[in-house]
């Protein structure tokens, strides 16, 4: 065995914004959490622990957003999941029947029912309906340790004009994570690792120990860090910032050779729900009668072609067993090529959006899985750790202002503020400032007026979304995205009204609270 | 022309934030001279970007419909960007590109103001502005400025008290901007029917703000000064944009983050730095995957359910 030279860290960070609409059952934003249970979170929660089943030692870190677990918390949204795989299993059924006279279509259908009903045993009699106990497991036995995000995916280096807004993203980030852990988070994940040195004083705060930052918040930093990304650096305030490591995250997401791109892998714009006769489907699509994504795919890349030929199993199996091959070769050669020329040993950091795995790139998990195995069973001269563990065993670091940056297109802030959504800017400015009034004229409230206050305080939240922001720049379910920045800083502004005139609509205070339940323990204070 | 709006905010602390600000009038009032002598040359430079800027502009909106064309755009942007900072090197550090960015998108929905609720049935649109005295700088990019104002009504009241009632219709509105790390300054001619700007600047990793003022185009008898302090923005500091190489220093700064003991090495005892051909190998690796790399390999792919 090779003796090891170096570590390799895994950061998946897991995320949706907040979709809770109890007022409507139109609303096809909601599928994307029930589409991430099944895709991404089972199958890693699976995956997980087959792994310790195995008694393969692992290491990954996860960041779990607060609005994705107070959507994972959240009874009605569990219910409405139930009834999403309840429509999907009896569509498979339907699907056995259908596929009867073609063998290899007739296996796939097998397996989506199979999948689905497996999906719905996991979710209601293993985990009761809420996995984030089972995510919480896997911290608790060592094997994962999940990190903290911004309370609402709030972009920093917008935000910071008003200091104190940046400060609840954290304090929140910070107290739903206890909420659902059990203990404090040692690190967090900056919304879009939008990194600003003005929140450093906020996390130091508030407990978190590190960050994670694209590459050039580390290459680009000041001085320039001797090791790279290679190494964690201390910012003159602690906080240590993780850059990403470039070469790794290319070869697991390129457009274009990327691991996601291998011709066996499933294609995921090949669905039944656009394929299959119109009345056959109708009652599997949007209620509305619009063609949307099932999850019954039954082909696979192929070639870049439109004759694509159906999904084989096995072969996306061997797929992913390749590049996992492949993909412990690339670092085993990385690893050698620095270790020589670094006092500790080098640190490969490589973050990724979580639902990459499984939701994009079916085959994510799998992948995931043989390569955790292979590191611990083959030869090879690193071992995978945690930011935490690295920090705990190299606590020397060189000081370095890391730079402000983000993980967008081309580094900055151009994804979040351009001129499709830059009219967005001062309304979440004014509304912040206008919490911040609010704390200060309203101090220590109780009662209705306090209720008020806090709804304010989650409106203001869910305004701040980077993820609003970010569909209205890629074009895509634009209404959706204005009509919730209008929604919450239309609520917001109604309620601050309310709340100065000492008018407050206790139907209206009643139903939006209903609507936007997030952080039921959240206290307006943190504006003051 | 200013619009009114229907909408009756005020908002207290942002009009003592503006009187508060006014003592740095007098500091402008010194550097004005060599601005206006600067002007001539500038305003033409910026008048041919601004056309050049144009054309990228409308290629950016067309093209918005896969990710892949948006960067590539983007990638065009930057290239025409990069020759325009170029050219202008021999001049001065003055303004390079400047955008007018229309009036809020959202002007349509803004016809109806208030809200509306019926048995639950919530509408909501975004107010048209909210009457207070503001100027804002975010930075988009390193070297590009995203700036953002409004004067409350009763401001506007106060100016025309003050200049007569044609005060805004006998000067014009304009942005300076202080670059406070380089300790120079350089204006932008506006308009009165923009509510927001992007702007380019030359160095990054560098301190600036924004004061909005105006400066008079017609003989108003009641205005003496030829620059009337409006508001100033808040303070931001540009991202930095490339590898600082100051590792020509001779010490390194540590930290033990358990002890939090600080100590320093010398350069000559780390073994990475000894062997100086590495350090910049991994740069020169990232800097070509920057350059000759499809951007879309580059930056995370955002790979979300939207």
């Amino acid at each position: 065995m090779q003796q090891k030279k170096g570590y390799v860290s895994f950061v998946l960070h897991a995320h949706l914004p907040f979709i809770h609409h109890p007022e409507s059952d139109d609303y096809l934003e909601e599928s994307w959490l029930f589409e991430a249970i099944s895709e991404t979170y089972i199958p890693l929660l699976l995956n997980f622990q087959k792994l310790v089943e195995e008694k393969v030692d692992f290491r990954i870190t996860m960041s779990m957003t607060p609005p994705l677990l107070n959507m994972l918390d959240n009874k009605l949204l569990q219910k409405k999941y139930i009834n999403y795989l309840d429509k999907l299993i009896e569509l498979s059924k339907k699907e056995i029947e259908r596929t009867a006279g073609d063998a290899r279509l007739n296996e796939l259908s097998k397996y989506y029912f199979d999948r689905y009903s497996n999906d719905l045993h996991v979710f209601k009699d293993v985990y009761k309906c809420n996995i984030i106990q089972g995510f919480k497991h896997f911290q608790d036995i060592g094997v994962l340790e999940i990190i903290t995000c911004g309370a609402t995916h709030g972009y920093f280096p917008i935000l910071y004009v008003n200091e104190k807004t940046v400060k609840a993203q954290i304090a929140v980030g910070v107290q739903t994570y206890e909420k659902y852990f059990g203990r404090k988070p040692r690190g967090i994940w900056l919304p879009e690792c939008g990194y600003v040195p003005e929140a450093d004083k906020y996390l130091k705060e508030f407990g978190i120990d590190y960050i994670i930052t694209e590459s050039h918040g580390i290459l680009y930093a000041d001085p320039t860090p001797i090791y790279g990304t290679f190494a964690p650096i201390v910012s003159p305030e602690g906080v240590i910032a993780f850059g990403r490591d470039i070469e790794s995250s290319r070869q697991v997401w390129s457009s274009i050779n990327g691991y996601p791109g291998d011709f066996n892998y499933r294609e995921f714009y090949r669905d039944i729900g656009y394929e299959a006769d119109y009345d056959y489907i109708k009652p599997y699509i949007a209620h509305n009668g619009v063609r949307v994504h099932t999850g019954i795919k039954y082909y696979r890349i192929t070639g870049k072609t439109e004759q694509k030929d159906y999904y084989n199993i096995q072969w996306a199996k061997d797929s992913a067993e390749m590049q996992a091959g492949h993909f412990l070769d690339s670092r085993n050669a990385q690893i050698n090529h620095l270790a020589d020329a670094m006092e500790n040993p080098p640190f490969i950091l490589c973050p990724y959006d979580a639902e990459l795995y499984g939701h994009w790139w079916y085959e994510g998990p799998y992948w995931l899985y043989v390569l955790f195995k292979k590191v611990y069973y083959d030869d090879c001269n690193f071992q995978l750790i945690t930011p935490s563990e690295y920090i705990d065993k190299y606590p020397e670091m060189q000081v370095c202002s890391p730079c402000r940056s983000s993980w967008g297109a081309n580094g900055y802030s151009e994804v979040w503020l351009n001129p499709t959504n830059d009219y967005v800017h001062r309304h979440l400015h004014v509304a912040g400032d206008r919490m911040c009034e609010l704390a200060y004229l309203f101090p220590n409230e109780t009662g209705l007026k306090k209720d008020a206050l806090n709804q304010c305080a989650r409106e203001l939240l869910l305004a701040q979304s980077s993820d609003w922001l970010f569909i209205i720049t890629n074009g895509t379910m634009v209404d959706y995205a204005k009509k919730r920045i209008k929604d919450h800083i239309g609520r917001f502004t109604k309620l601050y009204n309310q709340i100065k005139k000492d008018e407050i609509d206790e139907e209206f205070l009643k139903d939006i609270s209903e609507k936007d339940c997030i952080f039921p323990d959240i206290d307006y204070m943190l504006y003051y | 022309m200013p619009r009114k709006t229907k909408d009756s905010e005020i908002v207290d602390v942002s009009k003592k934030k503006t009187v508060a600000k006014k003592a740095t009038t007098k500091k402008v009032d010194t550097k004005k001279k060599t601005t206006i002598a600067k002007k001539a040359t500038v305003k033409k430079k910026a008048d041919s970007k601004a056309e050049k800027k144009a054309s990228v502009a409308k290629k950016t909106t067309a093209k918005k419909v896969t990710k892949t064309a948006t960067k590539k755009t983007t990638a065009t942007k930057k290239a025409v960007a990069k020759k325009t900072t170029a050219t202008k090197k021999s001049t001065t550090k003055k303004i390079t590109t400047s955008k007018p960015k229309k009036v809020v998108e959202e002007k349509v929905e803004n016809t109806v103001s208030s809200t509306v609720v019926t048995n639950n049935l919530e509408y909501y649109d975004l107010p048209y502005r909210y009457n207070q005295t503001i100027v804002k700088v975010l930075a988009q990019t390193p070297t590009n400025l995203f700036i953002y104002w409004d004067i409350s009504d009763a401001d506007r009241e106060n100016f025309k008290k003050q200049f007569g009632d044609n005060f805004f219709e006998t000067t014009r509105p304009i942005l300076k901007i202080y670059n406070d790390t380089m300790h120079y300054d350089f204006e932008v001619e506006i308009n009165d029917f923009a509510n927001s700007w992007y702007l380019q600047v030359n160095d990054s990793k560098c301190d600036y703000r924004v004061e909005l003022a105006r400066r008079p185009i017609y003989n108003n008898s009641n205005i003496s000064q030829d620059y009337i302090y409006i508001s100033s923005s808040n303070e931001i500091e540009s991202p930095n944009d490339r590898i600082l190489f100051n590792v020509d220093e001779k010490m390194v700064y540590f930290r033990n983050v358990k002890t939090n003991k600080t100590f320093t090495k010398s350069f000559a005892n780390l073994s990475f730095i000894r062997n100086m051909g590495k350090i910049y190998n991994i740069y020169d690796l990232y800097k070509k995957i920057y350059n000759d790399g499809d951007l879309d390999d580059i930056y995370n792919p955002s790979s979300r359910f939207f």
